[in-house]
């Protein structure tokens, strides 16, 4: 190796120095991140999650229920009722819990119409509605 | 720029240094050191900042990810109970319609407190992991058992107290069957799944309901089989 050569070296790993130890910080750092932006993003999402899912399974619960329950009447009331609480289990059932569900909320939207549709027809008290959608609902 | 400037002048004090006479170091130890320092403190100092912007890149690259892996994981843990809070509120409704001041009425309306109950233990707990400050890598398990989600063997589902944080519960079991029986706080999911089916098969309601709890009783099991497996 010529003296050229080796100075050109020298110089290129003094050059170098400056990014390599930046490199190799933000190597480290990206990892730790990525861990960091994993748990954050985890636990953030679980909460909405779990409190879109609680609501709607509240939905589902409640309109099975009324569905076996109205199945013993076939009278005209009666298979009115039985219709929107089908009705509402299907659109349930159809619900994908995907957070990127591209449209999640107008899908909300219709299953709590539907809920409060089947309030009405069952005559529940508004006051019953009321507390299902205070503690159930929540802004996107 | 500062790292190759003082890197310059360290090289050019060592060739100075060669150069010149033999007891150089005596001369130039505590330049040299000095020097030496300097490039030491400016090439931390690049890693430091390198370290910081990583730590923001990879924080924006994975946040979505985990945010979604999070709102799945939510998602399924809140769907057995949020199943039986309904089933509860429609026989609780049910019940006032037939015979308000009945005691299957009563027995309803305290089963669905501790559901409610059960729920906000739940939500409770994923509060406070979501507070907690982000552990290190070896107390991730340990906050995934906090949440209920994992489960070791000996609380796992071969047994009916399925969640950890349920496990205070165990010794009100054997009074589940009893309809009028005032439950307190603090029982697993599967003790409320069958105190449930308990007042169903009591108030003699349809088969179809006995189905239904027993539907959302497999689909939880199956969900802690599952998680426990994961971890």
């Amino acid at each position: 190796m010529s003296m050229t050569d080796e100075n050109d070296d020298l110089f290129d790993s003094v050059l170098m120095a400056d990014d390599r130890f930046r490199i190799e910080g933000y190597r480290e750092g990206f990892e730790e991140g990525t861990r960091r932006g994993m748990i954050e993003g985890h636990n953030h999402g679980m909460i909405h999650g779990a409190k879109l899912s609680s609501e709607v399974s509240f939905y589902y619960g409640f309109a099975m229920t009324w569905k076996y329950l109205l199945q013993k009447n076939t009278h005209g009331k009666a298979r009115k009722r039985l219709k929107a609480v089908e009705v509402l289990g299907d659109l349930i059932q159809k619900f994908p819990h995907e957070p990127q569900h591209e449209n999640l909320q107008e899908d909300v939207e219709r299953i709590r119409a539907k809920f409060r549709q089947v309030c009405s027809l069952l005559n529940v008290p508004m006051n019953f509605c009321d507390y299902v959608h205070g503690s159930g609902s929540q802004d996107f | 720029m500062v790292a190759i400037e003082c890197l310059c002048v360290l090289i050019m004090s060592w060739v100075k240094a060669l150069g010149s006479s033999e007891d150089v170091f005596d001369e130039n130890a505590d330049d040299i050191s000095l020097q030496s320092k300097e490039w030491k403190y400016n090439m931390e100092k690049r890693a430091k900042d390198g370290f910081r912007d990583g730590i923001n890149a990879g924080k924006e690259a994975s946040l979505q990810a985990g945010f979604n892996q999070g709102y799945r994981a939510g998602a399924l843990r809140m769907k057995a109970v949020g199943q039986l809070k309904g089933t509860a509120s429609a026989l609780q409704i049910w019940c006032q319609l037939q015979d308000p001041g009945s005691p299957a009425a009563a027995s309803v309306s305290s089963l669905l407190q501790c559901v409610v109950q059960h729920e906000e233990r739940i939500e409770a707990a994923m509060k406070r992991a979501q507070e907690r400050p982000i552990p290190s890598v070896g107390d991730v398990s340990e906050d995934l058992a906090n949440l209920g989600v994992g489960l070791t063997p000996e609380q796992g589902c071969g047994r009916t107290d399925c969640c950890k944080e349920d496990t205070d519960c165990s010794s009100s079991h054997s009074s589940c069957s009893t309809l009028l029986h005032s439950h307190p706080a603090g029982q697993s999911l599967e003790e409320l799944l069958r105190w449930c089916m308990s007042i169903v098969v009591e108030l003699g309601l349809p088969e179809g309901l006995l189905h239904h709890l027993q539907q959302i009783r497999k689909e939880f099991f199956r969900l802690c089989v599952r998680t426990f497996m994961k971890i």
